[in-house]
């Protein structure tokens, strides 16, 4: 069972005013149904993840790119092995493998419809 | 301060596939060596000009260039649909129910290469039933019952 995101509170939203966290904007569907195409997400850097999170990454090959999907798994050498909630349209670890700790931004806390 | 709440200021966080449609169809690696099919039959078929009429030998040197042209490109692009089908489509899960998914592939693939190399019916038709064999996989794995056809 994929773990749902609460929705944006007054204090989510405080902490975004304050630079605490930053609002991302969804685009694609390889997170639904957790996230819709044109949702949006709250981030709070961070360097210590579990799996279920759902974490912001930059992309592997696009640099410019930063992509949206939950930890599946830690590999024993410390590498995120991240998939789409939507595995059919997604790519993710399983095309492109296990992501290194330092590449990830930080961790969705709450959506915003 | 508080434009930092409004959503348009907000970045993008992609959450789709390389293919940001999600589109794939087996049809288009079909409609290709349907095309190589036909072109080998064409090639076959063409009979070279009696006599020392220079004119029609340079008709059909030109007809059978083009011939070979097409089923060399066509042929690559089938092999192309097909290993973005393999490669980005096709996940571990499938794998698991169709562990001869990788067999099929590259066989598939090393087929629309003997297409290119040789004039051989045989190696055209089979990359088809190659490709069926894909199309059946494809249409299972999402769930929906789509007939095997042809255009030609």
């Amino acid at each position: 069972m994929q773990e749902e995101l609460p929705h944006a509170n007054w204090k989510h939203k405080l902490r975004l005013v304050f630079g605490w966290l930053t609002g991302f904007r969804v685009e694609g569907n390889s997170m639904k149904p957790t996230l819709e195409d044109g949702d949006s997400v709250f981030i709070e850097p961070a360097n210590q993840f579990r799996a279920g999170d759902i974490v912001l990454t930059n992309h592997p090959f696009k640099k410019s790119v930063k992509i949206l999907k939950r930890i599946e798994s830690i590999t024993l050498e410390g590498a995120y092995f991240l998939v789409g909630d939507n595995p059919t349209e997604s790519t993710d670890s399983r095309s492109f493998g296990a992501i290194p700790a330092k590449e990830i931004i930080g961790k969705a806390v709450c959506r915003l419809k | 301060m508080f434009g930092k709440l409004n959503k348009e200021n907000f970045e993008i966080a992609e959450a789709h596939c390389d293919a940001p449609c999600g589109v794939y169809d087996p049809a288009q690696a079909r409609i290709e060596a349907e095309s190589v099919l036909m072109l080998t039959k064409k090639i076959l078929d063409l009979k070279r000009p009696e006599g020392d009429d220079e004119k029609a030998h340079k008709a059909y040197a030109n007809t059978l260039a083009r011939f070979i042209a097409i089923k060399e490109e066509r042929a690559e692009m089938s092999k192309h649909h097909l290993l973005v089908l393999w490669t980005d489509y096709f996940k571990p899960d499938h794998l698991a129910k169709y562990p001869d998914l990788h067999e099929i592939f590259w066989k598939a693939a090393k087929l629309c290469s003997a297409c290119k190399q040789e004039v051989s019916l045989q190696h055209a038709q089979e990359l088809m039933d190659a490709i069926k064999r894909v199309h059946e996989m494809f249409w299972e794995s999402k769930g929906k019952d789509v007939a095997w056809y042809t255009a030609s």
